[in-house]
């Protein structure tokens, strides 16, 4: 079994690093993290635990934010995603519309398949 | 957990959904001061000397306290002092002896100009 | 000088003029210090404040009149922000990228930063005061529609309010949907149409009131 959805690779016999592509593809069902880091995060916390749907991956894959708040400006490269969730799923009590939605980039290393 | 773990957990700046009441739609024009502070921000993340999520995480670091009482850019000039220090780039005392002279030009000035 | 010596209890956003003076003296000092240390240069703050004064709400207006002209255009815009505005002539200082959302019949966008201030400073210049401040930012993702009530807009329940979080490199613009009864319209007269709440979502964009 496949845990990605990892793309063709370009030439028969290639064989991708561990990592290099997006283990995610639009469509997919995830789940928020529910973990707490201190010092400093880019996961608001109204969102953690929340589940939603793939919309996009974003490219190119981007430096993890919560090491570059402490002067990290090289290495460590996340794959990032656009991800929607039914506002109804954020807060029970949600007074609007059951279709409206958020819409959040999360990096891969916040995401788990659901 | 411990009653105060939830100060650690969730930053002062992560307030989505919190309660607050409704939007105060006046605007104001940056003072000049304000408008070097941002190009300074600017200039500091294009050469990767204080990048703009140090710039967050520098604010965040400043504590509700600061957060609540201190407007928009004062607490980005606050947090580059803080980043500065702490990458050895400035010292506690050049920043004072220069505020000390900065203030004492200023006044000069003024006295000058009365 | 004036230190900020009036204790206040209360929590406020806002820009307090009567205590710039200390931290204006602050800034002066960081920059002075910087600049003799040659760590950053003389000209370059000025430089960048050029910059800053070079970006308004009317480089994102003509984003948003060439894409209702120019079908080809839109679809560029829509499959990258970024590459569509430079295509135009708009760098992108800040190496953020750019997600352009457009409001249909069927979706309307609002964009928000919840954590901070993102915000698509290089098309839009620097953000209003209330899209920086708490009750917007708090209040955005959890009760929009009340949210837009505020700014006097109302839509339909069927219409679906999607609301998009910004957390850093990617920025949002809005893409309002073109009036009617502007068929025909030169690009600059659409494009003088185009407000910056518009852009962030917080009203349409709607006809002047001597036209309807």
């Amino acid at each position: 079994m496949s845990a990605t959805h990892l793309p063709e690779p370009p030439f028969d016999g290639v064989v991708w690093a561990l990592g290099e592509a997006p283990a995610f593809a639009a469509g997919d069902r995830v789940r928020i993290l529910a973990r707490s880091p201190i010092g400093h995060y880019r996961v608001p916390t109204y969102l953690r635990g929340k589940s939603g749907t793939v919309e996009a991956v974003i490219e190119p894959a981007g430096l993890d934010n919560e090491q570059e708040g402490f002067g990290r400006n090289a290495g460590a490269k996340r794959h990032y995603y656009r991800i929607a969730i039914p506002m109804t799923e954020i807060w029970p009590d949600y007074a609007g519309s059951p279709r409206d939605g958020l819409r959040i980039e999360i990096f891969e290393t916040w995401l788990e398949r659901s | 957990m411990t009653d105060s773990a939830h100060l650690v957990r969730k930053l002062p700046n992560d307030i989505g959904g919190a309660e607050a009441g409704p939007i105060d739609m006046t605007e104001h024009e940056l003072l000049p001061w304000e408008k070097r502070c941002h190009a300074l921000a600017d200039v500091l993340d294009f050469k990767k000397i204080i990048n703009t999520e140090e710039k967050r995480r520098g604010v965040e670091a400043l504590g509700a306290q600061m957060i609540g009482n201190l407007s928009y850019y004062e607490r980005w000039i606050v947090a580059f002092g803080n980043i500065l220090f702490q990458k050895g780039l400035l010292t506690p005392e050049e920043l004072a002896r220069k505020m000390d002279e900065v203030a004492a030009r200023h006044a000069a000035a003024e006295a000058g100009g009365a | 000088m004036s230190v900020h010596e009036h204790e206040h209890d209360h929590p406020h956003d806002e820009i307090s003029v009567e205590s710039a003076g200390y931290y204006e003296i602050m800034e002066t000092a960081v920059r002075e210090l910087l600049v003799a240390k040659g760590m950053i240069g003389p000209g370059e703050i000025r430089r960048q404040i050029e910059v800053l004064d070079s970006r308004t709400p009317a480089l994102g207006a003509k984003i948003v009149a060439r894409a209702w002209v120019d079908p080809d255009f839109r679809a560029r815009l829509l499959a990258d922000g970024r590459t569509g505005c430079e295509e135009l002539g708009i760098s992108f200082y800040d190496d953020t990228a750019l997600i352009v959302l457009e409001n249909t019949a069927e979706v309307h966008n609002l964009i928000v930063c919840t954590l901070c201030s993102c915000y698509p400073r290089p098309v839009l210049g620097l953000p209003p005061d209330w899209y920086k401040e708490k009750p917007y930012r708090a209040r955005a993702v959890i009760e929009p529609r009340k949210v837009l009530a505020e700014f006097g807009t109302t839509i339909p329940d069927d219409v679906e309010i999607r609301v998009s979080d910004s957390t850093s490199m990617v920025r949002y613009l809005v893409l309002p949907r073109r009036p009617d009864g502007t068929e025909g319209w030169s690009e600059e007269a659409l494009a003088a149409l185009v407000t910056r709440d518009a852009m962030i979502g917080v009203v349409p964009v709607t006809l002047p009131e001597t036209i309807q």
